[in-house]
């Protein structure tokens, strides 16, 4: 009995450490980026390229959540705004939501679960047939030809995809307001532009650029770290997805707090 | 080569479109809150400004023509708005423009509404302070409906009150809405006077018409005559007499006897007249003693 | 072995002293100690797992040891800068065991990535240019717009190899070079490494269980056994040892 209380403790003693030091090696990692970012030659080609593989080609699966989100959000949020004969605020309502919080979230999360995990893949798949070790020998630095590449690209094209999924939604919640009445196109605009500040869409923003950021940051960090064998690649993909979608949600937590903080 | 090209071309296109989204979303709501364009700045103190927001809108007959920039505080019982309005707005609002805060609907945001100036013919410039109206809170609503609900109170209370002792009391009126006895004594009185009335009709009737003594008296004009003759006779009989009452009072062993005759009856008349007074007087203060009572 | 010992006094490429690493607590070079000179070819033999690729992965800072002194081109590895490393790891060429091709780029792309890095002056002519020459040593012209999923095991091999020598390397290590190849393509990348060797004038480190390869391409041979330099001699020599556990090797 006292035994397996030991053995126990144990073993939560060393997962307890296991998980200090993999925070300490993704923080090491982390600063890593803005070191070999910072730092000439700049890999522009390989940049665009990953801005391309993972902003472009998310588009079309960005376009259909996005338009999917405005649309049933608007459905849903009728009956109950009908309930206080608040009908006429529909679209401010869709839209104020769908910008600070539906479309970069879902946004997010969706782009964890194809960019994340793509990238945690490729790298992982990389790391284990040694082509990553290849680069190192042949005096090229891979962190900065894959890993920063690939985080930058991120950081810079989830703000981008969620700003395209705002405007979607928007589209979306549209064709959800037509589905039981006839509004002037015209009027829908107006009224949705009437109803976002400054401050809906800045903190939302440069929330984007954090999540880019992580979803990059996890994913190169899952796949870089991949240990030797087939079966890790796998594992690197899979714990990119779910740690980076967790992140998303933490981040998206400390932001609402930062935002009502400072404004 | 030309794949790298496809790839960058489309990659352009991508970034290009979502920044000009987000650039035109941006230009739209600072339109809205005319952060582009020309404005002015104009102040408004109050005392209290009722929740009035930053970003809130500035409305002039309904238009929305600017926005709430600054709210601080002036001293511990005023504050001064900064709002930003169109300059174009400008030529509609005139020194004695006066601002006031209302609610956009029952559940809405505050507004900041501009009534333009009458009077005045000076438009107001940049920088300028214009007069602020007490807004109608809430409070004040509710403390002058109060006011008058209490009235209310106290105007049902009374009116309770004086009907019910209207109902139950011995005042005349009371007695005049609730008391059966003096109902009935009402009733007969009404009978029997209609009763004499038709007795005095026959009596009427039977004198205009009748035989009798007083019927002819009235009516007949012969007997008439002889009555007017009759008395003539006795006015000329008590001519007559008093001359020689008179002559009689001038003899001097009956003047002591007039004189004593004299006097009693002066005395008579005096007493009457003083009971009579005393008699009035007695009803006149009946009289406000019921008054007081009845109101 | 009157001429190995005048090379070897003459002019090391690569020195290794009293080498240890351990993984945790597998401790898996205990202090190995062996010389590269310049021109020749050394085969590393040793049962699996006895630390042969880790002994070259060190040499180019691939692992850090955690005591010992590599010296290669008479600089010390461990205690240079990240810069200075990379300035030596382009006069190295490692050949990975399955290649290590990028998968994502296509053969041209894998030879003219290194090369455009270390050379930014090159035009895209002059690399060309490059690319197709070592395409050609390695006998492989007609692969160049092909992508790494698309060849052999040879071919990928070849590529690599290609893609090594493409810096033109003074040293080329190389790790288990023909392993899942079958004897004909053994043979040729045997012979590929002796005719590169005669061209460019490498010294090479090989790296091997296939004992035709070992037989064709060494000068000399060091064998590890439990973390050190069992014996060490030319291919002749070691085949008859009198150590028995040697002349396994040579069945």
């Amino acid at each position: 009995m006292n035994q397996t209380l030991t053995i126990q403790k144990e073993r939560l003693g060393t997962y307890l450490n296991q998980s200090f030091i993999e925070v300490g090696r993704a923080t090491e990692f982390a600063i890593r980026f803005f070191k070999e970012a910072i730092r000439p030659p700049y890999e522009f080609k390989e940049l665009l390229k990953q801005c391309y593989l993972i902003g472009y080609k998310s588009l079309p699966l960005v376009t259909i959540t996005g338009f999917i989100m405005g649309l049933v959000l608007t459905l849903q949020s009728r009956p109950t705004l009908a309930e206080f004969g608040a009908e006429s605020w529909l679209p401010s309502m869709v839209a104020l939501s769908l910008i600070r919080e539906i479309a970069p979230v879902i946004t997010a999360l969706i782009c964890a679960g194809k960019v994340a995990s793509g990238i945690g893949a490729e790298l992982g798949s990389m790391k284990v047939t040694e082509q990553i070790d290849a680069m190192e020998v042949s005096a090229i630095n891979p962190f900065k030809y894959l890993v920063v590449t690939r985080i930058m690209a991120t950081t810079l094209m989830i703000p981008l995809l969620v700003i395209y999924a705002d405007g979607i939604g928007i589209v979306g919640g549209y064709m959800g307001i037509n589905i039981h009445g006839d509004v002037n196109v015209v009027r829908y605009l107006s009224q949705v532009i009437e109803s976002i500040t400054f401050l809906d869409i800045f903190p939302a923003t440069i929330k984007t650029f954090f999540f880019g950021y992580f979803i990059g940051m996890i994913g190169c960090y899952k796949g870089y770290n991949a240990e030797n064998g087939t079966e890790s690649v796998g594992k690197a993909a899979n714990s990119a997805v779910v740690t980076a979608s967790l992140t998303i949600f933490i981040i998206d937590m400390i932001a609402v707090q930062v935002t009502d903080l400072f404004f | 080569m030309v794949k790298e090209s496809g790839y960058q071309w489309k990659l352009g296109m991508f970034v290009i479109v979502g920044l000009f989204l987000f650039v035109g979303t941006i230009y739209f709501v600072g339109k809205q809150k005319n952060l582009f364009g020309s404005t002015i700045e104009l102040y408004s103190k109050f005392n209290s400004v009722n929740g009035l927001a930053v970003g809130n809108n500035v409305r002039l007959s309904g238009i929305n023509i600017g926005t709430v920039e600054d709210i601080e505080f002036l001293n511990d019982t005023s504050v001064v708005i900064k709002m930003v309005i169109k300059d174009e707005v400008r030529k509609y609002i005139k020194k004695d423009a006066v601002a006031s805060i209302n609610s956009d609907g029952l559940m809405g945001d505050k507004v900041l509404t501009i009534t333009s100036g009458k009077k005045s013919t000076i438009l107001i410039n940049d920088q300028d302070y214009i007069r602020s109206k007490k807004a109608i809170e809430m409070d004040d609503l509710m403390v002058s409906v109060k006011k008058s609900v209490d009235n209310a109170g106290l105007i049902t209370a009374e009116l309770a009150q004086f009907s019910s002792s209207m109902n139950n009391g011995d005042g005349a009126l009371s007695k005049l809405v609730s008391d059966k006895k003096f109902g009935n004594s009402v009733d007969n009185m009404v009978t029997s006077l209609e009763a004499s009335a038709s007795e005095f009709e026959t009596f009427t009737t039977s004198m205009n018409n009748g035989k009798g003594a007083l019927s002819k008296l009235i009516s007949n004009e012969r007997m008439g005559n002889s009555i007017d003759s009759s008395l003539t006779n006795v006015k000329t009989a008590t001519k007559g007499l008093n001359e020689v009452i008179e002559a009689a009072k001038h003899n001097f062993l009956l003047r002591g006897f007039f004189n004593k005759k004299k006097k009693v009856e002066d005395k008579k008349l005096e007493e009457e007249q003083e009971i009579e007074e005393a008699e009035m007087k007695k009803a006149l203060k009946m009289d406000q003693k019921n008054d007081s009572i009845n109101k | 072995m009157e001429k190995n010992y005048t090379l070897q006094n003459s002019n090391p490429v690569i020195e290794i002293k009293d080498l240890h690493k351990s993984f945790g607590t597998n401790e898996v070079l205990k202090g190995v100690t062996f010389n590269l000179n310049k021109g020749e070819n050394l085969v590393v033999l040793g049962k699996s797992g006895s630390g042969k690729s880790i002994t070259i992965k060190c040499i180019v800072g691939l692992i850090k040891i955690d005591s010992g002194i590599i010296t290669v081109f008479n600089q010390e590895i461990n205690s240079l800068e990240i810069d200075e490393l990379n300035k030596i790891r382009t006069r190295i060429g490692f050949l990975f065991q399955n290649a290590a091709l990028y998968d994502s780029m296509s053969v041209r792309e894998n030879l003219s990535f290194t090369l455009r890095r270390h050379d930014t002056t090159l035009s895209g002519d002059a690399i060309n240019e490059h690319v197709l020459e070592v395409l050609e040593s390695v006998g492989l012209k007609e692969a160049i717009d092909k992508m790494p999923s698309e060849l052999s095991g040879g071919m990928r091999k070849r590529i690599g190899l290609a893609r090594t020598l493409i810096l033109k390397p003074e040293i080329i290590l190389y790790d288990e070079p023909t392993t899942g190849l079958d004897t004909i393509t053994s043979r040729e990348i045997s012979e590929l490494i002796l005719e590169l060797r005669q061209k460019n004038k490498t010294s090479s480190i090989i790296i091997t269980h296939d004992m035709p390869c070992a037989r064709l391409t060494s000068d000399r041979i060091v064998i590890l056994k439990e973390g050190v330099i069992h014996v060490e001699g030319t291919y002749d020599e070691l085949e008859k040892s009198e150590d028995e556990w040697v002349r396994s090797f040579f069945i």
